[in-house]
């Protein structure tokens, strides 16, 4: 396929994606499309399935029924190297850096799969194997350096358990962006950070889309996060989405507030 | 006409034979399953070491017949005899498999993950060694007292079968088997009826989430091993009664049985725990009695290997998707 | 993991410095030791040429047979350590099959180069071809890991080495299970004997241990350079992402089960160099080397050295094998015993009276000791002190020593005084037990009676009973080792949780 059509083909296309777990229906017959450049944003209570969609996107999961596509190739039923490979990259909402690593070596890992040297080659330190790890080398910098003083120099060769929570969350983005993907996801990034380094994390993804040239789907929780970057904003609840569009139309949809706060008779929450 | 009949007879004889001596071989790998199961349940952890406990079992059970059972002067009956050896055995082991946890595993609660393990493979390797040293390395025999010639004597009890038709049950396969099932309906009356059966399960769904709820997570380790050890040394006992033969090296294979047929049987379940012991015992039987005595563990492993790879969740287990 | 959502917690401000009190609590965690420190400054090449060095040395500064097998059997489990830290210290697999792919490249080799299929072939054809089917062998049976890992995949590779050792020990009469005639493949239990030595450049290797001390220290030199360059490259830093967190590796585009076929096949490549040395060496491979013992054996050296740090490992095969060496004969055993619980005590005792009181009051226990028993059971004492040839300790000083403080029973040999040995050794692994559990002015108490006793036991039953107390020694070694440094001696500490 190609975007020949009178619509520009989006970047990553769901397509009524379903998925279960036992009896439980996880999602729901989910339609998704991010376009290239976008920033959306997905919301929803808790257990709404925001994290289980990405785990879906990434391959962890198989779903039942439905297709995702990237650039209108099916990714379902790739390992989750090779979905990596071809443009996806995603942070974790619990944190999964690679943690008794440096810093740097976090980052040079995650650009194994745009690497060829052979281990032959690694073992005698032929040219192919030493021009590459300089490159990574170089371009784990240049990731750091995204993220200015945050993950600055003298860090770089700390083991990653030693960076505060915060830094951690940034990262994991770094990590992520090192995979040189096309389209970020990135789960509840500014999760357990104080109002400025909120503040700072949001403008971040906004030069990520900028600057780094990444799509960007994103979870979230903090309304200020969504309301300040999203172009698009969809609203998940028992895996059904149940509404779409600009923040504010989102926000004020009675269903989302239904979601969020129950039905009126549970308001006291 | 009348010979292919006999030979008929005669292999389903051998195949009658062998479906009672997997079962009762299967029952001890049950048994020893469970201690696996239920430590594996609360610990997350491969308790290398409980085959060497079954071990210790058996040696202890063969120390007790000898002492008080010893072919001139038997000291009581046999009923008696052998109840006081599964009593010795049981709680012999549970107390060791409580001490193995509180001074080898417990300092390691929060050591990474492979910590424990690497212990309990230490564990099993100085008990072993241990029982080499106590216990010499040559093979002994529970054998002895069945010479007893008195009409109370073990080799009444144990060289007389029991007779259907044309097949026949050994005695001590009987009681094996029995005794299995009796064990197996007290455990689960212990898990699903008690309090601490309950707090048991709570752990084994999710150890934090329990301790925060008040569940005292040490004592049902504790507890769990207890269990789990004293069962092995039952299986101890009776692999005893039925094999006659003992030796410091036996927990080592009877371990990796069991602990596949606790794997088989869905980590953590009580029920599926027994039925992969079943299905291992039965496998193995039928393997050296139908394709080689020499070659049978190369031929039992390869389907062992095949077992984890196609059913490492289990027959009753559900599938475990990795929560991301 | 918990799934909860830590979006919830309300957020707080910062604390002034939390961040850089969090990065300096780090390198109090993992802040280098002193041998770890030394270790660090001194570039690796160096390390591993002094190493070398020595090594070479031995067999040209003695001529000393016993000497120079030692040094070549320490090679070959350095070679052997060097094997299992790929999988084991890198990627974070528990390869419990490793030992398979020794012993399949010592039979390899063997039956390629005696007279057991009358195959000759050289060597610079036997050792690549080895090499080579090994490392295949090592992808064929780490296949399990895309589908099982942890422990699940550890077990499986214990079966490997259950159907291997099977096939071993009964391989003379293998008979592709009643489809054909009966074969000798493996020569069962007296195995494969009279194999070709190593011939380089038309020089014949050996007889004996000093040529193989060149071929293994070479070997070492090498493959210890090119696993320093994997160590520093793509596929070291994967190893390590998928060791860390193999989820999230596979998610950041790391192949995680290539990965892991490769750990233990490059890992079984050194097995299958060290098993050609071992064919070659010993000139016979039998079943009964390449079982459990020998895995606990090579184990315990990855992980006393550090699973992870090849210096660590290389140091871990060294001393253990040595101590292993020294065990052996119960005069240099005795030395081993004494001088490894004064450096235990040295090490956990910090005040410096204490160490003293507990010296004193052991002497006098054992003075005390001594007196009750020669009182209460005359043949209790007296009995001869076990020795080896060349002891010095049957005679002088530390002789007269031992007699008064030890309680020695005569005729060490009767059924009787065994027993009393045994139930001896229980109870001083209970003690020894109680000792850790208690705390205060009462553990000190209860180390005088339990250090008396050690020796005790050491000197009537252990110094006699090498063969057991070697292993015995390497089941200590693992779980005294996880108790208190599971990192090892080299290597990092890891933090798991934070
Ligand atoms: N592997 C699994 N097995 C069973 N149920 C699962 C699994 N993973 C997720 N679930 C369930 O799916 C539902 C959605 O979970 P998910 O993690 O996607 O929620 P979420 O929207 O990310 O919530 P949160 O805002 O708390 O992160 C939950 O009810 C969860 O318990
Ligand atoms: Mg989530």
């Amino acid at each position: 396929m190609s975007g020949n059509g009178a619509q520009k083909q989006p970047l990553l296309d769901l397509r009524g994606l379903s998925l279960s777990f036992g009896g439980l229906t996880v999602i729901d017959g989910l339609d998704l499309h991010v376009d290239e450049h976008e920033i959306v944003s997905v919301i929803g209570p808790n257990g709404a399935g925001k994290t289980t969609l990405f785990n879906l996107i990434t391959g962890a999961y198989r779903p039942d029924e439905g297709d995702i596509l990237l650039d209108g190739e099916s990714l379902v039923g790739l390992p989750s190297h090779k979905i990596n490979q071809r443009g996806v990259a995603r942070t974790f909402q619990t944190l999964r850096l690679f943690l008794n690593m440096t810093v740097k070596e976090n980052v040079m890992a995650a650009q194994y799969g745009h690497t060829r040297s052979s281990i032959v080659e690694q073992m005698l330190q032929l040219p192919r194997a030493r021009r590459e790890e300089r490159e990574i080398n170089a371009f784990a910098e240049e990731k750091l350096g995204f993220f200015g003083e945050r993950l600055m120099g003298y860090r770089w060769n700390q083991p990653a358990y030693s960076l505060s929570y915060a830094n951690r969350r940034r990262l994991e983005i770094a990590r992520a962006t090192a995979s040189r993907p096309r389209i970020l996801l990135l789960d509840e990034p500014a999760a357990g950070m104080n109002p400025v380094e909120t503040h700072e994390i949001t403008e971040l993804i906004g030069k990520l889309r900028e600057e780094g040239g990444f799509t960007i789907l994103l979870i979230e929780h903090d309304m200020h996060v969504v309301e300040g970057i999203s172009d698009r904003v969809i609203a998940l609840d028992h895996g059904v989405k149940i509404a779409e569009g600009s923040f504010d139309q989102v926000a004020t949809n009675p269903r989302v507030v239904e979601a969020y706060l129950g039905t009126s008779a549970a308001v006291t929450k | 006409m009348s010979t292919v009949l006999a030979f008929q007879l005669q292999t389903w004889n051998f195949f009658f034979r062998e479906l009672v001596s997997g079962l009762a071989v299967g029952s001890l790998y049950a048994l020893i399953a469970l201690g696996y199961t239920m430590v594996y349940g609360v610990l997350k952890l491969l308790n290398f070491a409980h085959g060497d406990v079954y071990m210790v079992g058996a040696y202890i059970g063969f120390f007790v017949l000898n002492a008080l059972g010893s072919p001139l002067s038997p000291v009581m009956p046999i009923v008696p005899l052998i109840l006081l050896a599964f009593a010795a055995s049981m709680v012999g082991c549970g107390l060791l498999g409580v001490v193995v946890e509180r001074f080898a595993y417990r300092p390691l609660r929060n050591a990474p993950r492979i910590a424990p393990l690497i212990s309990a493979i230490g564990v099993s390797f100085f008990l072993q060694q241990t029982a080499v040293l106590l216990w010499s390395p040559n093979p002994r025999s529970y054998d002895t007292f069945s010479l007893h010639p008195g009409s109370s004597g073990i080799g009444e009890l144990f060289h007389t079968a029991f007779t259907i038709g044309n097949f026949s049950i050994q005695y001590v396969q009987l009681v094996v088997i029995l005794s299995t099932i009796a064990l197996m309906i007290g455990l689960s009356l212990f898990v699903w009826k008690t309090r601490t059966g309950k707090a048991m399960r709570a752990v084994s769904f999710d150890a934090e989430a329990s301790s925060m709820m008040g569940i005292d997570v040490d004592r049902v380790i504790t507890v769990t091993f207890l269990i789990g050890s004293a069962l092995a040394g039952a299986a101890g006992v009776m692999t005893g009664l039925i094999y006659q033969q003992l030796n410091p090296y036996m927990g080592f294979g009877a371990g990796l049985k069991a602990f596949t047929a606790a794997v088989v049987g869905g980590i953590g379940n009580i029920g599926g725990a027994v039925l992969g012991g079943l299905l291992i015992g039965l496998t193995e039987t039928f393997t050296v009695g139908y394709l080689s005595s020499q070659f049978s563990d190369l031929i039992l492993y390869s389907i062992l290997v095949v077992f984890m790879l196609f059913r490492s969740t289990g027959i009753r287990g559900a599938p475990v998707l990795q929560k991301v | 993991m918990s799934t909860e959502s830590p979006s919830q917690q309300p957020a707080t401000s910062p604390q002034i410095g939390v961040d850089e009190w969090v990065q300096r609590s780090g390198e109090r965690i993992a802040g280098p030791g002193g041998l770890l420190r030394l270790a660090d400054r001194t570039p690796p090449v160096l390390l591993l040429a002094a190493f070398i060095g020595i090594a070479c040395a031995v067999p040209l500064l003695t001529s000393n047979g016993y000497v120079i097998g030692v040094d070549a059997d320490t090679l070959l489990y350095v070679l052997l350590a060097i094997g299992l830290n790929v999988a084991v210290g890198w990627a974070g697999i528990l390869d419990l099959g490793y030992v398979v792919f020794y012993g399949f490249a010592a039979y390899l080799f063997a039956e390629l180069s005696s007279a057991h299929y009358d195959i000759h072939w050289a060597t610079w054809q036997t050792v690549p071809l080895v090499v080579a089917a090994t490392v295949l062998l090592g992808f064929v049976l780490a296949l399990p890991s895309r589908r099982l890992n942890g422990d699940y995949l550890a077990i499986v590779m214990l079966f490997f080495l259950q159907m291997f050792n099977n096939f071993t020990t009964n391989g003379y009469a293998w008979n592709w299970l009643g489809l054909s005639g009966s074969h000798d493949v493996t020569g069962g239990p007296t195995g494969v004997t009279n194999i070709d030595p190593f011939r380089i450049f038309g020089h014949v290797m050996g007889p004996g241990p000093r040529d193989y001390v060149f071929v293994t220290a070479a070997g070492i030199f090498v493959v210890a350079i090119l696993f320093h360059y994997v160590n520093r490259s793509r596929t070291g830093r994967a190893w390590r992402a998928l060791r860390e967190d193999p989820l999230a590796a596979e998610m950041m585009g790391i192949p995680v089960k290539w990965l892991s076929l490769l750990a233990v096949a490059v890992g079984a490549g050194v097995a299958g160099f060290a098993g050609s040395v071992n064919g070659a060496y010993y000139q016979g491979v039998f079943p009964d080397t390449f079982m459990f013992p020998l895995l606990i054996t090579v184990y315990a050296m990855v992980i006393l050295g550090g699973a992870g740090s090849l210096g660590g490992v290389v140091f871990g095969a060294v001393v253990v094998n040595v101590l292993l060496e020294i065990l052996r004969t119960p005069d240099h055993a005795r030395w081993v015993f004494y001088a490894a619980m004064i450096l235990g005590l040295l090490a956990k005792l910090r005040p410096w009276r204490l160490l003293g009181a507990l010296v004193a009051g052991v002497a006098v226990f054992g003075v005390v000791a001594h007196e009750i028993v020669g009182a209460v059971w005359a043949r209790g004492v007296g009995g001869p002190i076990a020795t080896g040839p060349t002891s010095f300790t049957t005679h002088g000083f530390w002789a007269t020593l031992i007699r008064h403080w030890m309680v020695l029973p005569k005729n060490t040999y009767t059924a009787e005084d065994y027993r009393i040995g045994n139930y001896a050794f229980v109870i001083v692994i209970v003690l020894v037990l109680a000792c850790t559990a208690l705390k205060g002015w009462k553990r000190w108490a209860l180390l005088v009676p339990t250090i008396w006793g050690a020796c005790f036991v050491w000197e009537t039953v252990l110094i006699e009973q090498n063969p057991v107390v070697r292993p015995l020694f390497l089941g200590v070694i693992l779980i005294v080792l996880m108790a208190t440094r599971p990192a090892g001696l080299f290597g990092k500490t890891r933090v798991e949780i934070v």
